[in-house]
C-alpha cells in the first residue's frame, strides 16, 4: 500500500528538491583547491620579492620612483591579506565539517 | 594585473605626474640660464601624456610618450654689462614663464596627490571586500 505524498508541500517545493539528490563529483575537489591556493601563494611570493627588491633599491639609492616601492608594498600586503582570508575561510569550513557529529 | 587594476592605473598616473614635476623643476632651474645670442636658448620641457587603451585585456591608465620642447629662440634682453652680451649688448634668456611654471607645479602636485588618494581608497576597498562575511 502506497502512502500518498502531502500534496500541499509537494506543490510548493520545486521539483528538483523532491527528487533524490544527484551524486556530486567530489573526486578532485580537494586537490583543485590545494593547487589554486599554491598558485596564489606563488603569486604572492612574486609580489613580495618585487617589493623587497624595490626596498633594496630604495636604500641603495637606485630607486627612480618613490611610488614604485609603496605601490608594490601595498599590492603585496593586500594580496597577503587576500590569501590569508582564503586560507582562513577554508580552514573554517573544514572545522565546521569536523564538528559534525551524530 | 586584473585583481588590483585600480592601483596599477593610479600608479601610471603617479608616474606621469612625477615626470611633469621633473620637467617643471628643470624649467624653473634654468629660468635664468643665459646664452649668447649666437646660441640657442634653453628649451622648456613639456611632458606629452597619452591614455593607454583599456580594451583587449589592458587595464588602461596613462603614459608619458615623450617630451615636447619649447622655443629655442627665447627672448633677447638688453644687458650690455653681461659677459655673454653681443656687440649690441643683447643676451638670450629662455622663453620660460615663471607664473605658468608655478601653476604647472601646483597642477602636478595636485594630480599626484589625487592619484595617491585613489591608491589609498582602492586599498581600503579591497580590504573592505575581504571583511565580507567575516561575522
Amino acid at each position: 500500500m502506497s502512502i500518498p505524498p502531502i500534496s500541499g508541500i509537494s506543490a510548493a517545493m520545486p521539483a528538483a528538491v523532491t527528487q533524490p539528490p544527484q551524486t556530486m563529483p567530489v573526486s578532485d575537489g580537494g586537490a583543485g583547491f590545494g593547487t589554486s591556493l599554491a598558485s596564489a601563494v606563488d603569486g604572492l611570493q612574486a609580489m613580495q620579492s618585487t617589493s623587497s627588491a624595490l626596498a633594496i633599491k630604495a636604500v641603495t639609492g637606485d630607486l627612480s620612483d618613490v611610488h614604485d616601492y609603496t605601490i608594490a608594498a601595498t599590492q603585496a600586503s593586500v594580496a597577503m591579506e587576500l590569501t590569508a582570508t582564503i586560507r582562513n575561510r577554508a580552514v573554517d569550513a573544514f572545522n565546521e565539517i569536523m564538528r559534525m557529529q551524530a | 594585473m586584473g585583481t588590483f587594476a585600480a592601483i596599477g592605473i593610479a600608479g601610471s598616473g603617479l608616474d606621469v605626474y612625477r615626470r611633469w614635476l621633473d620637467a617643471v623643476s628643470d624649467n624653473l632651474a634654468n629660468i635664468n640660464t643665459i646664452r649668447p645670442t649666437g646660441e640657442a636658448a634653453f628649451q622648456a620641457r613639456y611632458i606629452v601624456a597619452e591614455s593607454i587603451d583599456n580594451e583587449g585585456g589592458n587595464s588602461g591608465g596613462v603614459q608619458a610618450t615623450g617630451v615636447a620642447l619649447g622655443s629655442a629662440e627665447g627672448r633677447l634682453v638688453y644687458e650690455p654689462n653681461h659677459p655673454l652680451a653681443d656687440e649690441q649688448g643683447y643676451v638670450r634668456y629662455p622663453d620660460v614663464d615663471m607664473s605658468s611654471q608655478m601653476v604647472q607645479l601646483i597642477q602636478a602636485q595636485r594630480g599626484y596627490q589625487a592619484n595617491a588618494a585613489v591608491i589609498d581608497r582602492a586599498k581600503d576597498m579591497y580590504s573592505t571586500a575581504l571583511t565580507i562575511g567575516r561575522n
